[in-house]
């Protein structure tokens, strides 16, 4: 066991960010954290890093109390905020160096430690550039090797693909298949189901500070049941539009989400042809229609009536 | 954790010197102003006075600032990485701590060296004296920095707030210019203000050679306060994500 996380609780004035949180994890393991946005995923991450005091809650990594032992417990652990955390005007390499020389690496390993880090992300060659001048994609990248340099036995990676491109995002999901093999326990939080599904062995669903879901992706997508996503895209969303949807026979969950709406049913063939019909009658253009077998997004609206993602 | 301590001060040094405009804040701005009190009448101590006024105002303006630059490091996430890494909170604070108190000692020493041999300043006694007084004001500086980073949420507030203490303490502090008759306000701002209160030490040493047992009140009063609102500063930080 890595990490132990018991009845974690954090408030922020009469807000409960995380209202009991309990966690387990292998090494080796690839847990994910999925939830919207403000279901407490960074906060609880927070106080795993020993940069937030928990309320209530004990938190012990590799054995090690993170109250009773935060130095012994944080060496065992690497972090991949959520935005970037780097010097601008220092080089990769010397970031690198810096953030190699506070967890403690020697002199003798460093060099090696850089080199192999900054090989993992595919930095080699922009190794004596100046992070002011990297692309986004290439500060997340150096935001990782930052947070594995160390050869961490826990890693935390807060969103480490939002607003990165293709390419990279594959090259920090091959980083994170490699880190596991390397038999690196990864907390892994996303918005994207798609990507949890891939990386992560076990998932655990977040609302509103709580687990509302927990185990592997299969027995997760068991609990979807054969539900199916019906999402229709049209110009105008409106509420009134998804009361009318939500009454529709045989839909279960119906939510707007940015400029579609996302119904949760047994029976698609039925529904979409009285949706469509009466999204025409109220004069919207339907732009796009997909049906998506179940997946932890179709469980998650299931479970909580909501969507993971805004957009 | 000396080491990382001081990996710490010198990565502090690399992100300062690679931004000009502190530089110039720091030096050149104050060495523009040194040069041209240079031309005030040279009577009554009034230039060497507005020399060592210069002096204590730009040596806390840089101490106020580049403690505020932890707030900046929070922003950027780098405050949060450190602290979630294993280097014990004392040795990140301690990197900090010499690193502003490094640069406010060059300043100052850069400052009164060109005062003397660019510009006629008659500084050539008491150089001990000097050198504690200005350390107990570097140290009184630091910590009210490191408290107004822990009362603040951004660099820009420190900064504002930084710029209203100095100028207040500096401008009212009896130090530019003599008041006829001032209010009790102004007295009692004078009487707190560790800018008056250093710039007044440092020239009855450099101009009369005093000695430090007639600077008690001065270095404990600004010792008492730095002491406190370092201590402050440094348990807020500690909590305070
Ligand atoms: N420092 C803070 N002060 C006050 N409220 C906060 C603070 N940090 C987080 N919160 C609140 O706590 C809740 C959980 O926030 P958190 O950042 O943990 O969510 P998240 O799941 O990471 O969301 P996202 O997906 O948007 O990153 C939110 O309602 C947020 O507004
Ligand atoms: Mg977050």
């Amino acid at each position: 066991m890595i990490l132990e996380v018991k009845q974690l609780e954090k408030s922020f004035g009469a807000r409960r960010a995380v209202a009991g949180i309990n966690l387990l994890l292998n090494e080796g393991e690839v847990l994910g954290l999925l939830g919207p946005n403000g279901a407490g995923k960074t906060t609880t991450l927070a106080m795993i890093g020993g940069l937030l005091q928990p309320e209530a809650g004990s938190i012990t990594i590799g054995g090690w109390d993170l109250q009773r032992h935060p130095l012994q417990a944080k060496a065992l652990l690497g972090i991949v905020p959520q935005e970037p955390a780097l010097y601008p005007q220092l080089s990769a390499a010397a970031n690198l160096r810096f953030w190699g020389t506070m967890q403690g690496l020697q002199r003798s390993e460093l060099n090696k430690a850089v080199a192999e880090a900054l090989a993992v992300v595919g930095l080699t060659e922009r190794a004596r550039e100046r992070v002011v001048n990297y692309s986004g994609g290439m500060k997340r990248r150096l935001n990782i090797a930052a947070g594995i340099l160390h050869r961490p036995k826990l890693l935390i990676m807060d969103e480490p693909t939002v607003g990165v491109d293709p390419q990279s995002r594959n090259h920090i999901h091959e980083t994170v298949k490699r880190l596991q093999c390397a038999g690196t326990a990864i907390i892994y939080t996303s918005h994207y189901v798609e990507e949890v599904e891939e990386l992560c062995g076990r998932v655990l669903i977040m609302d509103a500070g709580k687990v509302v879901a927990a185990g592997t992706v299969a027995e997760l997508l068991r609990a979807a049941g054969h539900a199916q996503e019906l999402v229709i895209k049209v110009n105008r969303p409106h509420q009134a539009v998804l009361s009318r949807l939500t009454a529709i026979p045989g839909v279960r969950e119906a939510v707007m989400v940015g400029q579609a709406f996302k119904l949760l049913t047994l029976k698609a063939e039925q529904v979409l042809p009285l949706a469509y019909e009466y999204l025409l009658s109220q004069g919207l253009q339907v732009s796009a229609i997909e049906i998506h077998k179940p997946n932890l997004e179709s469980l998650f609206l299931k479970l909580t009536g909501k969507s993971l993602r805004d957009q | 954790m000396m080491k990382k301590c001081l990996a710490i001060t010198a990565v502090g040094f690399q992100q300062m010197f690679a931004d000009p405009m502190y530089l110039i804040f720091t030096l050149a701005l104050p060495l523009l102003l040194t040069w041209a009190m240079s031309f005030l009448p040279r009577e009554a101590g009034v230039y060497e006075m507005a020399l060592l006024g210069v002096l204590v105002m730009f040596v806390a303006l840089n101490l106020l600032t580049s403690a505020g630059s932890i707030l900046e490091e929070k922003q950027q996430g780098t405050w949060q990485r450190l602290r979630s890494s294993a280097t014990p909170y004392r040795a990140i604070m301690a990197g900090y701590l010499l690193r502003f108190s490094l640069v406010a000692a060059v300043q100052a020493l850069l400052l009164l060296l060109s005062g003397k041999l660019l510009f006629g300043a008659p500084w050539n006694q008491g150089y001990g004296e000097l050198a504690v007084v200005l350390a107990v004001y570097i140290f009184a500086m630091t910590g009210l920095g490191l408290f107004l980073a822990g009362l603040f949420k951004t660099q820009g507030q420190v900064q504002a707030a930084a710029t209203g203490i100095v100028l207040v303490g500096s401008m009212l502090g009896d130090i530019f210019f003599p008041m006829e008759n001032p209010s009790t306000a102004i007295k009692f701002i004078t009487a707190i203000s560790p800018q008056s209160w250093a710039a007044h030490a440092l020239k009855d040493i450099l101009l009369q050679g005093a000695a430090l047992a007639s600077l008690v009140k001065p270095l404990l009063w600004m010792g008492g306060l730095g002491l406190l609102l370092l201590t402050a500063g440094l348990l807020r930080l500690k909590t305070e994500m």
